[in-house]
């Protein structure tokens, strides 16, 4: 059994990971829809992109969209292996294996 | 530094929380997947049942050049999402599935044989509210009730107002997949 993923285990933190996990890989989520499906703010969901990215686990990407400044992000694969080891852990935790 | 140690009770909660924030995920991006064909159908009710009401003589080449369009748009979106990937069978998979729908209501009313320009009009929007429902089982609620309020509409249509069924088609049952559409883009 390893460790606990500090890095993704805050609240959070943990659904930008979930969220992006749903989606296929390399495709993105605006920032907008992130924060709706985090429920966080602007600056609280800003702050803690920036840790996964800092981390590795999420990149991000900024453009313009009809003229306006537009946010996006997705999960790296090193992103993706730390979430479903994290997920992992926490399930070994629940149910130890043998 | 040790090592952060949690519950089993704290790590089933933090399983909760990531199972339902990917479900929402999945879903909203599933929805804003579909909304853009919404959109395109609304419109293409709106100009088709809307001119078959006002210039019925015309009414099959405006169908007509309404489904080519709706194909090059189709084909338009499905590249959009796919970011420039796989654009020959995108392609293909899409004039594939519009040549099946044709193929479909053809071989329906060839065996059916609909005696009206109303039984006509109104098979297409039931089949397409029907697979909505249906298709709603697996995307989501949204798309059922979209399926639903479709079905609805083009009934109440069909029953209540014969005489202006085409012209309610068109501007309310391609308006409620307009809204439909839009409501689909937010999460």
């Amino acid at each position: 059994m390893g460790e606990l993923d500090a890095v993704i285990h805050q609240p959070v933190r943990l659904k930008i990971m979930a969220a992006l996990k749903a989606l296929p890989p390399n495709e993105q989520l605006e920032f907008v829809r992130l924060r709706k499906i985090a429920d966080a703010t602007e600056g609280n969901l800003g702050a803690h992109i920036q840790t996964l990215e800092q981390a590795g686990y999420v990149a991000v990407e900024k453009d313009f969209a009809d003229n306006r400044p537009r946010t996006r992000v997705k999960l790296t694969k090193q992103g993706r292996r730390a979430f479903e080891d994290y997920v992992a852990y926490l399930r070994d935790i629940i149910a130890p294996g043998p | 530094m040790e090592p952060t140690v949690i519950s089993p009770l704290k790590a089933a909660d933090a399983l909760k929380q990531a199972a339902a924030a990917e479900k929402r995920s999945a879903q909203a991006y599933r929805y804003q997947r579909f909304a853009p064909y919404l959109f395109l159908w609304g419109v293409i009710w709106v100009i088709g049942y809307g001119g078959s009401d006002l210039r019925p003589r015309i009414a099959g080449w405006l169908w007509l050049g309404l489904v080519v369009v709706a194909l090059a748009a189709s084909i338009l979106i499905a590249r959009a999402f796919a970011d420039g990937r796989a654009d020959a069978r995108i392609r293909w998979r899409t004039a594939a599935f519009f040549v099946a729908v044709w193929a479909f209501f053809a071989a329906t009313y060839a065996v059916m044989h609909p005696t009206t320009a109303l039984q006509q009009g109104a098979f297409p929007p039931l089949v397409v509210a029907f697979a909505y429902a249906v298709l709603g089982l697996w995307t989501g609620p949204r798309l059922i009730i979209a399926g639903v309020a479709l079905a609805a509409l083009t009934l109440g249509g069909f029953f209540y107002l014969p005489q202006h069924f085409l012209l309610w088609e068109g501007f309310v049952g391609g308006g409620a997949l307009i809204l439909a559409g839009l409501w689909f883009r937010r999460v």
